[in-house]
């Protein structure tokens, strides 16, 4: 890896932070019903000189390039601006909420691409058999199950037939390790699925291509065993585009983490963003957007350099 | 198999929990409270956390809508209704431990009513003029005219420590009031956690040692939610969702007649609005009870301007002679006042299901008589905002009520008022209004107030379709929960959750 490679790649990364800052800070302006109508409401004794004080105490009757230079000269000094709603500063709203997602989104990936290996390994070693078969229609089905249904069909069984089974909301690891777990199963599984599916196929088809290779006959002549060839010599191989998809899966996680927060009721990133989408919480939603896009950034940028490490071709 | 056992254990462990936590209420609401300044706030969500919780006022409301003492004990009032001298209750503290009193009150009001703060319930208290310390515990009120609902609305102002008098930030998120509950954490998105206040007045009161507000926006997951005991109290659910819990064993629904309404709001101010047979002919086309039957799943009663809860204000709604389904009378009204019909009109739509049902069937019956609606479905903002300017011809919406004729009709239909949207206007409306506010004598009151209604019933700028049944869903482990027709949890204080 070059330092040049990785200098460019620095960069790129500073204006897509750039861009979306821009792009975010005009969509949610966009959207019509600002946040002091939306904060009064319908049918309460509104004054005007409720408005206007509301409107200078928010900032909001600063013309909209001048909004923007201040938020962003703010952000480049480490002042994400304060929550129109709760009047805190919107980063310790971001890092009351970020664990329960991080959490979410660590444990979905565990479980999403480690399970994947083993299931995609067999199903490229027992590929026509009838067991791989039903391991490849559960994998297309996984595939087209929404997260969000799966988890609505999941608390709904867990109503009925586990009706003692805390299933909703979130506790802490470290204030109660078992109640946290017991709550992260569902949402895990939830979230895990359509990933563990995607990723199964993936290891699949590419331990299929690394099998029919000229080294994999080679290992097979001088007689090592199936299980060696698998495992051994046609799945490091595979690996390479499997780490790729793991980094891109992973950035789309957060992306499905705020459905299944919502009918979860964790309260995470995902839930604080909607949330704030609809209250028009301007200063909440432009930082956890952009918390959300840099986290997706970076991560696609480690497994880059990653990639990059792995096969140095791509850094020419 | 490893699996299975650590499910079971989960399971398990999860279940041994949920046992322990017995003092904790916890109660799903859809949103997060717009912040928790009792003076500043106006979503509902905020109003059902602070007041009766964490605030009180001079005065209550209690279950069946009269007026009770609060913070105050008792009250005279002078002969010509000008002056009000409160008796404030001995040994109230507030949640930081310093004693309340008549400097406090004092400070209350005047935060209320000063300019600075434009507190959207400045308008209830406008008629005091002055605020006279007589001691400590003695508070006396000036008014500048005589002002009938006065006990009413000192309800829903919370009394607050003296020298927040100018503070507009520190309240909204640490409030600091005298009530049952004290304010203890506030996780964005997440919850608000309300602890046991142990200086309360009572000292047996409240029962409980923690009360959590969740913030649940998924419906279904607050409902299931409920059934797994996860939630202990669902407030204000819709009528579908109370059909739903009541078939369910270890839930029961709690039901009274809400104050609340839905809608069909006219805009005075534009053609063909302007006109009162228009008006009354759009009243005509309307079926209400059909509405209930097709919208509220039977749950509700047609209604005039004043909730049917209302038992001592509320006229009957044979009284009103525009609330009979009547097409052909309709038709020949509106031929009468020049309209042609098909008339096209638009209609804009609270996002919520039920004004969304409402709308359809209104859009049904209009259409019966010549006026073809089209829908608006609009998001909450575009809602507000068009609501805000009167930019509307029609719309259908919810409305929360209010414990006294004064507190709603005026705001509403004076002209000028400061939620007449409609931009309604009407020389012995406004007289009427005036009179009801300025008289004390209950029956004179009430013939102001029948007077009105029967006007505004069927030539106002709002077709009163129906009150709701306010529905309170609460699991089988929570007592002493009682449900209160104007939606607020004052009875929390007398909850306990069974072991």
């Amino acid at each position: 890896m070059t330092p040049r490679f990785l200098l460019s790649r620095l960069i790129d990364l500073a204006f897509v932070l750039f861009g979306v800052s821009i792009i975010v800070f005009l969509m949610i302006r966009m959207i019509p019903g600002d946040a002091v109508a939306i904060m009064l409401g319908a049918n309460t004794e509104i004054t005007p000189e409720r408005i206007a004080e509301l409107e200078a105490r928010l900032g909001l009757n600063l013309p909209i390039y001048q909004q923007y230079a201040n938020w962003i000269w703010g952000v480049l000094h480490g002042d994400f601006g304060t929550s129109i709603w709760t009047g805190r500063p919107v980063t310790s709203e971001i890092a009351a909420n970020i664990w329960p997602t991080l959490e979410l989104t660590f444990l979905s990936v565990l479980v999403g691409a480690g399970l994947s290996i083993p299931i995609g390994a067999f199903m490229a070693s027992a590929r026509g058999n009838i067991a791989e078969i039903a391991v490849r229609i559960g994998a297309i089905a996984g595939l087209t199950i929404p997260s969000f249904w799966l988890g609505i069909v999941a608390i709904f069984m867990v109503a009925k037939f586990a009706p003692g089974w805390s299933a909703l909301g979130y506790v802490p690891f470290t204030e109660d390790p078992l109640g946290n777990l017991s709550r992260m199963v569902l949402p895990v599984i939830a979230l895990s699925l359509p990933m563990l599916a995607n990723l199964s196929r993936l290891v699949r088809s590419a331990m299929l291509d690394a099998l029919g290779q000229d080294y994999i006959r080679t290992a097979k002549a001088k007689g090592a065993t199936k299980r060696r060839i698998v495992y051994k010599h046609a799945l490091r191989n595979a690996l390479i585009p499997f780490i790729t998809s793991v980094g891109v899966s992973a950035g789309y996680l957060l992306g499905g983490a705020i459905v299944i927060e919502q009918v979860f009721a964790i309260p995470g990133l995902g839930r604080l963003v909607l949330g704030a989408i609809s209250e028009r919480n301007y200063p909440l939603v432009q930082a956890t957007i952009l918390v959300l896009t840099g986290t997706f950034v970076i991560v696609n940028f480690l497994v880059d350099m990653l990639y990059a490490a792995i096969d140095p071709r791509v850094t020419r | 198999m490893v699996l299975k056992k650590l499910c079971v254990a989960l399971m398990a462990t999860s279940m041994m929990a949920g046992g322990a936590a017995a003092a904790t209420l916890d109660i799903a609401i859809d949103s997060s409270p717009a912040g928790l300044d009792p003076h500043l706030i106006t979503a509902f969500n905020s109003v059902l956390i602070v007041q009766d919780n964490i605030y009180e006022g001079l005065t209550a409301i209690d279950q069946g809508l009269a007026v009770v003492p609060g913070l105050a004990s008792s009250w005279d009032v002078s002969e010509d209704g000008m002056t009000y001298t409160f008796k404030l209750r001995e040994g109230v503290t507030f949640h930081d431990g310093s004693a309340m009193d008549a400097d406090d009150v004092a400070a209350s009001i005047r935060r209320v009513q000063s300019e600075e703060m434009a507190s959207p319930l400045a308008s209830r208290i406008s008629p005091v003029k002055e605020v006279t310390i007589i001691d400590p515990l003695t508070i006396r009120f000036t008014l500048d005219a005589p002002f009938a609902p006065i006990l009413s609305s000192l309800a829903g102002i919370a009394i607050v420590p003296a020298e927040m008098e100018t503070d507009k930030d520190a309240l909204q998120q640490t409030p600091d009031g005298t009530g049952p509950f004290q304010f203890s954490e506030w996780q964005p998105n997440g919850f608000i956690s309300l602890t046991k206040f142990d200086g309360y007045r009572d000292a047996d009161l409240p029962k409980l040692d923690e009360v959590r507000f969740e913030f649940v926006p998924e419906a279904a997951t607050r409902q299931v939610g409920l059934g797994s005991g996860d939630y202990g109290i669902l407030p204000g659910i819709d009528p579908a969702t109370a059909l739903q819990l009541k078939a369910q064993p270890n839930v029961t629904v709690q039901e009274t007649r809400d104050l609340s309404y839905t809608l069909v709001g006219m805009n005075a101010s534009r053609e063909p609005f302007t006109d009162p047979r228009v008006r009354r002919a759009l009243n005509m086309l309307l079926n209400r009870q059909d509405i209930i039957d097709g919208a509220l799943f039977g749950a509700g009663v047609p209604g005039g301007p004043l909730s049917p809860a209302l038992t001592e204000w509320a006229l009957d709604t044979s009284e009103f002679s525009c609330y009979s389904t009547d097409v052909e009378g309709a038709k020949a009204l509106l031929a009468e006042a020049g309209i042609t019909t098909p008339l096209k009109l638009t209609m804009n739509v609270l996002p919520r299901q039920d004004t969304r049902d409402i709308a359809q069937i209104v859009q049904q019956q209009l259409a019966a008589g010549g006026i073809e609606v089209e829908l608006i479905n609009q998001e909450i903002g575009q809602f507000v905002q068009d609501w805000r300017n009167s930019n509307f011809d029609l719309f259908v919406s919810a409305n929360g009520g209010s414990t006294d004729p004064d507190l709603y009709f005026y705001r509403t239909f004076f002209g000028g008022g400061s939620t007449n949207v409609f931009k309604y206007d009407d020389a012995e409306v406004n007289t009427l209004l005036d009179e009801g506010r300025n008289e004390t004598d209950q029956a004179a009151r009430k013939a102001i107030y029948d007077q009105l209604q029967t006007k505004l019933a069927c030539e106002g700028p709002i077709a009163h379709l129906a009150y709701g049944t306010l529905s309170t869903a609460v699991n089988n482990d929570v007592s002493g929960f009682e449900i209160y027709p104007s939606g607020r949890l004052r009875s929390l204080i007398n909850v306990t959750i069974d072991e």
